[in-house]
């Protein structure tokens, strides 16, 4: 009888604190200003199916209230300084709001005195987004890599699962580094991404079947990078590169990552072979996107002609490193006959802007195409400048997505499948730490206020020492086992064969 | 009233535990502790716990931090071990003179955590050092709760003394796998734990750098005449001669130094074991984050590297990042102090101003000189030694800090030119004021020779330095005339020249780093 007595004590306070909603605080002083709050959600536009979002009050406070009121009801919720929604209310909240907003009116108890702050909104779109996306989880290092995985989280909750973890087969003498993952249409029973180093190979899903390909043939570069699946056939165009880095003695982008040479392929997946779409002398081209339609490849390209015969390309390349500009370019590709025709460029940054542009992305309609511009060079997620700017495919204009960029560098940018969400890898928290932002593309062509990936614990980013980088959008998760990639990675890989045109 | 056999069995082993471990070991334990990392919070937790034995991993990183007193984890750690000796004994019914048999276990754990030597920093396996103790512990309670089962359903009878044996043996066996089968079985490092002088110097001499203590890194030089300093001890004790404004007494002392020791699988590198640090003290903070960076990627997050990174940020004024890894050093149960002290350095550019490691470090960073792209190839004492060649001609020698290190850079790359230049300046800069006897050294020597633009015949040395040098030209002829080997010659001309930069010069060849 004593065990059940205190059985039933504990469930009912279990139960008590778990429904517990703290009061609003009658005599708080107005304070006239937004609370400091991280993540910051003040007046975004939120997905209609996205998870709640926790937040932590910076105030310095003891004890914080905040009031969510919604049409239809009004929420409270405060745990020291966590603000932590739970989840059956958030999506009730979140349902009715859709269309309108939930307003925010933070509390804080600082100095044994409450404060209010001005109220601000979460505007809740008619648009969901794509319930998936994944990322590779990496440390922000320079030249030493360890532990990586390709995670995938659903943004309706807060699960996470690894796609695939290097440490299942990275040994001391066989380490493994894993990047570039890519899908056909959002969708992941075709999708790939590359492993370097230790059993090396593209990993290649095609059509729910596993394959290990080694796309490295005398003819290119490299292994395949920075891939790109074409919408509507089995082919993926890939840039060939030859990468270094070298390190700032003081700047505080802190390192330049460059390639010396590099290429454009397309491989035939069916086939397993490899073509050269484009191998311009004195030309770096890289990062390859289609259209959605699948007739035009956009891909980047710098003009950088080496002088001085004497010293090695690298070294060249490092003295020379703030030349390294990249165009935009497109090249027309006929599906039937794969093949490639009239190469135009169509956006000159170098030239006319002394500006170089990387990483574009067509929107899902065909009609609008992202990407990452900063001063110079490849690799903008380690330039502070970088920021993401959209260019309209009909009018060619060009416009910085103010709401989008901060500060610090934006780079990767996406499209969910809706064409309704930007995605972007954005330093802005700490200038060192990639971050998934989010931000609601409305049907004018505006980007608004960017948020960052909710997380469970809001102090999550403060304590998590790894960046997320390459965020992409899926309509589904990825249905290959972590196992089975795992198994795969160890056979030998296929080569591929040159396609010789 | 007679005491026990396994009761005196416990006290010994205590006591020599004791004396094993804080009382002869101390630096050692400090080092393992500020080479791991406990973080509080459910992140840090989802991380240990997501692998097999992750509990024990987050338990044992907990744990490990007290070692940051080295007494007070030693206590605990010896009190696992008692307990694990008497379950075991418990276990086994061992009796009598058969009690020490059960010590066994324990023995195999003490032996484990001095097993390590330089694979301290190499390590991968959070919390290595109670890792195995506590899995024992685990083994040990679970094994003793399975009996206590096994005797209420009456399956498990008392066993005999040969069957304890052969159990407390497997048991020991468990113990010592469990310690050591992380690290890729390695070959034992005890020796390198007990009698490597260099080993414990490096520690101690890097603690007393990183507190900006420099008399006592200096001292810690001076305390080890008769052995062969490692190229990390001649690194700190140059650093510490820099920063108390002694660089002109860099030739004093040894400047020659072998690899850390360290099984030869190691290969001990100066990037891992003290680069954050030495960059740091140079003021090349985008090196000193670098480091810290790949370290803790490579080797695993640390107090140590957190600290790197932390202040590396702060003197990069990257605060907000800064921030970040003050957050963690916060949760922590010894550093958060430290991490509060930097915490008020952000919050007031005046106490980071005033504070004693931005007065010292700030002459010597790389503020005035351009940005450039390089590397070090890992090899942190030779990219200092081209700084500070780089730091002497960009106009920094205007300032007397400055000067000496330009004077001292280019007698310690022993070029000519550059010396006869600063050397001039100084010259001209200090009418009427002492030249120091080490800038003399190097103008007896340097001053004749074919690349000196400047004729230093006219220069008035202080005469016991120009009979020294006439006596050390003698000597080294007379040497070099019997046939005396290069490397036998410094030898013997060690004790009279040792400090003086001619022998630096004729002695010090081919200088490795590592």
């Amino acid at each position: 009888m004593k065990i059940k007595n205190i059985l039933s004590i504990l469930a009912t306070a279990t139960f008590i604190v778990a429904c517990n909603h703290p009061s609003v605080p009658t005599n708080a002083e107005k304070e006239a200003r937004l609370p400091r709050i991280f993540p910051d959600y003040t007046e975004v536009t939120i997905p209609a199916n996205i998870c709640p979002l926790n937040f932590v009050v910076q105030e310095g406070a003891t004890e914080v209230v905040a009031k969510f009121s919604y049409p239809g009801g009004e929420m409270t919720y405060g745990d020291g300084q966590k603000v932590e929604i739970d989840d059956v209310d958030w999506e009730e909240m979140r349902k009715m709001a859709v269309g309108q907003s939930i307003d925010v009116e933070v509390f804080a108890k600082i100095n044994n005195t409450w404060k209010a702050f001005n109220p601000f909104k979460i505007h809740v779109a008619e648009d969901s987004i794509d319930e998936y996306i994944s990322y590779r989880v990496i440390q922000p290092s320079y030249v030493a890599y360890e532990k990586l995985s390709i995670n995938q989280r659903n943004l309706t909750n807060f699960e996470e699962r690894e796609i695939y973890n290097n440490m299942a087969i990275s040994t001391e003498t066989t380490g493994q580094c894993i990047n570039c993952h890519s899908y056909k249409n959002y969708k992941t029973d075709n999708m790939l991404f590359h492993m370097r180093q230790g059993y090396g190979g593209t990993m290649i899903v095609n059509n729910g079947e596993l394959k290990k390909i080694d796309l490295k043939i005398d003819e290119t570069i490299s292994a395949g990078v920075y891939p790109a699946w074409h919408p509507t056939k089995n082919v993926i165009a890939f840039s060939t590169n030859k990468t270094g880095q070298s390190f700032h003695t003081k700047d505080l982008n802190k390192i330049e990552v460059q390639d010396t040479e590099s290429d454009l392929i397309l491989y035939d997946v069916d086939k397993n072979e490899v073509s050269i779409i484009t191998e311009l002398e004195d030309e770096l081209e890289v990062f390859p996107t289609w259209s959605p339609d699948g007739k035009k490849l956009y891909f980047c390209s710098a003009k950088f002609e080496y002088k001085n015969d004497s010293v090695a390309k690298e070294t060249e390349m490092i003295l020379r490193y703030k030349e390294v500009k990249y165009d935009l370019y497109s090249v027309d590709f006929d599906p039937e006959a794969h093949q490639f025709s009239n190469v135009k460029m169509i956006y000159n940054a170098s030239d006319s802007l002394g500006q170089s542009v990387t990483l574009p992305r067509v929107s899902p309609d065909g009609r609008y195409l992202l990407f990452a511009q900063a001063e110079f060079g490849c690799f903008h997620v380690w330039h502070n400048d970088a920021d993401i700017y959209m260019m309209d495919l009909e009018t060619q204009n060009v416009q910085k997505l103010d709401n989008v960029n901060s500060a610090r560098s934006e780079s990767y940018p996406t499209w969910s499948s809706n064409g309704r969400w930007i995605m972007v890898a954005s330093r802005r928290d700490d200038g060192n730490y990639t971050r998934p932002y989010i931000a609601y593309f409305d049907k004018e062509g505006k980007a608004h206020k960017a948020f960052e990936l909710p997380q469970k614990d809001p102090n999550f980013y403060t304590f998590f020492l790894r960046s997320f980088n390459r965020p992409e959008f899926m309509i589904e998760p990825v249905s290959v086992s972590s196992k089975e990639f795992t198994k795969k990675a160890k056979e030998d890989a296929i080569k591929a064969k040159y396609a010789n045109q | 009233m007679k005491i026990k056999p396994k009761y005196i069995c416990l006290f010994i082993f205590a006591i020599v535990a004791f004396i094993m471990l804080p009382v002869t070991n101390e630096d050692y334990l400090y080092t393992i502790q500020e080479n791991q990392v406990f973080i509080k919070g459910v992140t840090f937790m989802k991380d240990m716990v997501n692998s097999y034995g992750g509990w024990g991993t987050w338990i044992s990183c907990y744990l490990t931090q007290f070692f940051y007193y080295p007494w007070l984890g030693s206590t605990i750690i010896i009190a696992f071990w008692c307990i694990i000796y008497l379950l075991i004994i418990k276990l086994f019914h061992i009796k009598g003179k058969w009690t020490p048999i059960a010590l066994l276990p324990s023995l195999f754990l003490l032996f484990n955590l001095l097993d390590y030597g330089y694979w301290i920093y190499y390590a991968k396996s959070p919390g290595f050092a109670f890792q195995p103790t506590i899995l024992t512990l685990f083994i040990a309670l679970g094994s003793f709760t399975l009996k206590y089962i096994g005797n209420v359903f009456n399956i498990v009878k008392k066993n005999s003394i040969t069957t304890s044996f052969i159990l407390c043996l497997i048991f020991t066996a468990c113990s010592f796998f469990l310690g050591t089968w992380k690290l890729n079985n390695h070959k034992s490092s005890v020796l390198v734990t007990l009698t490597d002088k260099n080993f414990r110097h490096e520690m101690r001499m890097y603690r007393a750098l990183d507190e900006f203590r420099f008399e006592d890194v200096i001292n810690e030089m001076h305390a080890c005449k008769d052995e062969e300093h490692t190229r990390l001890m001649v690194l700190y004790k140059n650093i510490a001669l820099m920063h108390t404004n002694r660089i002109k007494d860099i030739f004093k002392t040894d400047n020659n130094g072998i690899r850390s020791n360290g099984d030869n699988a190691l290969k001990v590198k100066t990037s891992l074991l003290g680069a954050p640090l030495a960059y740091y003290h140079f003021g090349l903070f985008n090196y000193s984050y670098r480091w810290a960076m790949e370290n803790s990627v490579q080797y695993g997050q640390s107090f140590r590297n957190l600290k790197m990174l932390a202040r590396s940020a702060i003197m990069n004024h990257e605060f907000e990042v800064a921030i970040k890894y003050i957050a963690l050093l916060k949760t922590s149960l010894f550093y958060r102090d430290w991490a509060i002290e930097r915490e008020t350095w952000i919050a007031s550019s005046t106490r980071l101003l005033q504070s004693e490691e931005f007065q010292t470090i700030s002459p010597i960073t790389n503020n005035g000189m351009k940005n450039k792209l390089d590397g070090d190839n890992g090899l942190c004492e030779k990219y200092i030694l081209g700084f500070l060649k780089l730091f002497s001609e960009q106009n920094h020698s205007h300032t007397p800090f400055g000067e000496d290190i330009a004077i001292c850079t280019s007698l310690w790359h022993k070029e000519a030119y550059a010396f006869c230049v600063h050397f001039y300046n100084y010259v001209n800069n200090h009418p009427n004021q002492p030249v120091p006897a080490l800038y003399q050294e190097g103008a007896i020597l340097l001053g004749t020779d074919e690349n000196s633009p400047i004729i230093l015949d006219k220069f008035k040395f202080d005469v016991p330095i120009a009979n020294k040098y006439n006596q050390f030209v003698r000597d080294y002829n007379q040497l070099q005339q019997a046939n005396i080997d290069h490397t036998e010659m410094g030898k013997r001309l060690k004790s009279v020249y040792g400090d003086t930069y001619w022998w630096y010069y004729y002695f010090c060849l081919d200088l490795n780093f590592y």
